[in-house]
């Protein structure tokens, strides 16, 4: 078995290639398809001579034919360049960026998850508890609404209640003004730990909640019918008959259909996690939130090729990483699975 | 069962109270407080030793009292605390600082914290338009107005203490002219070479005669910078600074900048010791911090409805800050219709300002009927010749130009909906409407977004669109030569050209008496009104809007926000 355990992982690794490589390809098109030069895009309504235009743009590699560009890149990348950037600061490596902005992103997206399942397992499984009374529908629209939910209004609605109106946490960013921690891991929470600055620990947690509810809640919906419905099936079946049958009542019968209704959890986490981080753009921007979602917004607007091609390719190679890891997780916990 | 799998619902149960402790736990520490970092240095009592024998001390009114003691190898400084008023006040904004280098920083919000850290040989009097001394102290022109002496203050000194002198200035002046980056031409177009002939002398050679020198000398690229700035690259994340009131304590990309009173400024010291700049994503994030407390000014840019909002609510002042910025309309004059003269003055009759200003502003401008902005010496109301909402004169023109109710002029409008706010899709209606006013024009609006549309227009491919500029340097050449010189206007995407327009800006950069290169000024904005390649709209305004306990806002038409003189009542 340990042996074909190592195999699935090879396997599994090496189809997040062909993945990232066809990311890479539509990204790289798509951006050379949109209209827009990213040179002039800084330069905007200043005056700049053709020849000096023609110097940023070699400078850049814009001049090189499409294909060169291409390959290029990807053999750079293949050697762990991501290449400068095209906006300014011009010339900046694009990685500096990705290490900078990117811990912002992983704090975020892990308070939103735990939120998410937090939720999403307790709401499921009250429903599948109380089947077909009226908490039952309620937690089946919460479902739906919280899976609707668009994140910049409910985000801003939060912002008003708990920030405005009762003053309980901030409305954005990372830290209060003039705070600095020692950077280690770049996850606030984590550095204020480890370099024992408590008054940073208690800044980190309270701008964490309102974007890791907001994004949480909006992703607990899933969690919560997937929980309900396998719930259900399980408290159905003959086991948990027999559990009641010798007496075991209430809060350890669920217990026990719980941890059977984990295993499709568990699948769901991991797709899960690759939508997470779309929603973090969203969840970035309503809450000021300095990380990857941010960076690419801001780069789009001023076309800057290498900085989105970079954030795109590493964000990618991230959720390849959590996937795989959720599939070996998945294959140690299901003995059906086959490798 | 694996031990994984039997573990799982333990994990979870941990993981579901940790999170919910540390939420109950950041909720009760109740977030907006001011909370005071414990990692800032204090200068209560700063002792310096220094190599230097020679110790100016130099006392200003209002400064605080310094003791100098002297030995003959070494001086011992002690400085007596700055009295500040105040600790920290928190400014928000949307802007961005993009490269703390000023070799490579080209855009107004992040020249503006450069301008607190740091100081070029001349400065903008806060609160004027008056170039006073700042570095140097005094200065002689040659005759012919090419070769301009610069004599420094003796007692200039970075914020780390290192001594600052000519040889810095010019060292800083090559560096920029070296790596040649975005705003070098602000120096490359009329620096020749910059020499030091003494610790406490600059000298200038200039390319050509230029009148407006000192307003070039008060822009960034000619300020001077600590040695630690890496000699022949872009050093964009360098905090070592100039010569400035602030010097940088720290500068999280997007999250923040912090300043601190710099303990060796040769000026007035500031009123706060701590100013901290933060960035936000949008107006609405910005509004909202300044509501919650969370900052406690609110700077560039809110919107129009947000400052209607702050003027009427208790608790905020807002402050109005007259701006060098302005909005005007562009036509490619090589592309019909627009290409005919008398369909581009019969647009200038037809616009109407102040509806603009009122309806899609809120307010929040001044009417502008030339490219030189009101209130800068020079300017005339060239375009008042048209009226405003003049729709007898448009459709008179027009009729001259062949155009009838039944034979309509075709327009297309573009514009950029994000570069200058969210306002632009609303100006671009209200053209449209007061346009179509006339009878005798159809126009179409069409956008697109910034990189699109710069890349376009300049490539001549629009007929009509909207711009706006911010000033590199505040004098009337920078509103004229760049639009209407044919040498220095391919940007604009305009084609425009008159060889007698060239002639006289290129001739009034050469006269030193104001008074004679206002003529010829003057003369341009005729022509211009006449030509119409532009029509200028309106001439922006700022608003600094700060909780009521914050005193000291000093608005400057250079835009430039100067944080020294702020602090807090109570």
């Amino acid at each position: 078995m340990a042996r074909g355990l190592g195999h699935y992982i090879a396997v599994r690794a090496l189809m997040i290639i062909p993945t990232i490589l066809i990311l890479y390809t539509i990204v790289f098109v798509l951006l050379r398809l949109l209209p827009g030069d990213p040179i002039l895009a800084v330069i905007g309504t200043k005056n700049i001579s053709p020849e000096q235009y023609e110097e940023l743009r070699r400078l850049a590699g814009l001049d090189k034919p499409f294909i060169i560009q291409y390959f290029e890149y990807l053999w750079n990348m293949l050697h762990g360049d991501f290449g400068v950037t095209l906006a300014t600061p011009r010339g900046t490596p694009v990685s500096k960026y990705i290490w900078q902005r990117f811990p912002a992103t992983l704090e975020l997206t892990i308070f939103a998850f735990a939120v998410s399942v937090i939720l999403g397992l307790a709401t499921g499984t009250l429903a599948a508890l109380r089947r077909g009374s009226m908490l039952d529908a309620g937690m089946r629209v919460y479902s739906i609404v919280a899976y609707t939910l668009f994140i910049p209004w409910f985000g801003m609605i939060l912002q008003y209640i708990f920030s405005l109106q009762l003053a309980w946490f901030p409305t954005s960013g990372r830290l209060d003004p003039g705070l600095t921690v020692d950077r280690i891991t770049g996850l606030y929470v984590v550095d204020s730990l480890i370099t024992r600055n408590w008054t940073v620990l208690k800044s980190a947690l309270a701008h964490l909640v309102l974007p890791s509810i907001t994004l949480g809640i909006v992703l607990s919906g899933a969690y919560t019918r997937l929980v309900r419905n396998n719930m259900v099936d399980i408290l159905g079946q003959d086991f948990i008959r027999a559990y009641k049958a010798r007496g075991v009542r209430g809060w350890k019968v669920a217990w026990y259909a719980l941890k059977n209704a984990f295993i499709p959890v568990v699948t769901l986490m991991g797709l899960q996690f690759a939508i997470l981080l779309g929603g973090a753009v969203l969840t970035e921007t309503t809450f000021s939130w300095p990380g990857m979602g941010t960076f690419i917004v801001d780069r789009i607007e001023y076309r800057d090729y290498t900085s989105i091609q970079g954030a795109v390719v590493f964000f990618a190679l991230f959720v390849g990483l959590i996937s795989l890891i959720v599939d070996i997780v998945y294959a140690m916990l299901d003995p059906r699975v086959k490798y | 069962m694996s031990a994984l799998q039997k573990n799982l619902p333990i994990i979870a149960v941990l993981l579901i109270i940790i999170v919910g402790a540390a939420a109950f736990y950041a909720g009760k520490a109740a977030a907006p407080a001011k909370v005071e970092t414990t990692t800032v240095t204090e200068y209560s009592t700063a002792t310096t030793t220094v190599t230097t024998t020679v110790t100016t001390t130099v006392t200003q009114t209002g400064a605080p009292p310094t003791t100098t003691t002297t030995t003959t190898t070494t001086t011992t400084t002690t400085t007596t605390t700055p009295q500040f008023v105040t600790e920290q006040i928190v400014i928000g904004v949307t802007d961005k600082v993009t490269d703390l280098d000023p070799a490579n920083a080209y855009d107004f919000f992040t020249w503006e914290i450069l301008n607190n850290v740091m100081e070029g040989l001349v400065k903008y009097k806060p609160g004027t338009l008056d170039i006073v001394p700042a570095l140097a102290e005094s200065w002689e022109v040659s005759e012919d107005g090419t070769v301009w002496t610069f004599h420094l203050r003796k007692d200039l000194k970075f914020a780390d203490g290192t001594p600052c002198n000519a040889h810095d200035v010019v060292r800083s002046i090559n560096r920029v002219m070296t790596i040649n980056g975005d705003p070098a031409w602000l120096v490359t177009s009329f620096v020749d070479r910059v020499e030091a002939t003494d610790d406490y002398t600059v000298v200038f050679y200039l390319k050509q005669p230029t009148a407006f020198f000192l307003a070039l000398l008060a822009t960034p690229p000619y300020f001077p910078v600590h040695p630690n700035y890496k000699p022949a690259e872009v050093d964009s994340d360098q905090t070592a600074g100039g010569v400035g009131p602030y010097r940088i304590v720290s500068f999280v990309r997007d999250e923040e900048i912090v300043l601190e009173a710099n303990p060796y400024y040769y000026g007035e010291p500031p009123k706060t010791k701590r100013i901290v700049v933060k960035f936000y994503r949008d107006a609405t994030s910005l509004r909202l911090a300044l509501e919650t407390g969370e900052i406690d000014i609110a700077w560039r840019t809110l919107r129009p409805m947000d400052i209607e909002y702050f003027q009427g609510k208790a608790g905020f002042n807002v402050v109005e800050v007259p701006g060098t910025f302005i909005r005007y309309i562009c036509f490619n004059t090589a592309m019909d219709p627009v290409s005919n003269k008398l369909v581009r003055q019969a647009l200038a009759a037809a616009i109407n300002r102040q509806e603009i200003i009122d309806t899609a502003l809120l307010g929040a401008g001044e009417p502008l009927y030339s490219m030189v902005p009101n209130g800068m010496w020079s300017h005339i109301d060239a375009f008042k010749k048209y009226g405003d909402a003049n729709l007898d004169l448009a459709k008179q023109l027009l009729q001259q130009a062949g155009y009838s109710e039944t034979n309509k002029l075709q327009i297309v409008l573009w514009y950029t909906p994000t570069h200058y706010g969210d306002t632009e899709a609303d100006i671009a209606q209200l053209l449209k409407e007061q346009w179509e006013a006339t009878g005798m024009i159809e126009v179409t609006i069409q956008s697109a977004e910034w990189s699109t549309y710069v890349a376009q227009l300049r490539e001549g491919q629009y007929m009509v669109y909207l711009l706006g500029w911010y000033p590199d340097y505040l004098d009337p050449d920078d509103y004229l030569t760049p639009f209407l010189h044919s040498e220095a206007n391919s940007w604009s995407g305009t084609n425009y050209a008159n060889a007698t327009v060239d002639q006289l800006l290129t001739q009034a950069q050469a006269i030193p008496d104001q008074a004679q290169r206002a003529q010829i000024y003057e003369k341009v904005q005729e022509i211009l009104a006449e030509d119409v390649p532009y029509i200028p709209i309106f001439q922006g305004k700022l608003y600094i809007v700060a909780r009521s306990d914050v005193a000291g806002i000093v608005p400057s038409p250079t835009m430039l926000f100067f944080y020294s003189t702020l602090y807090k009542t109570g």
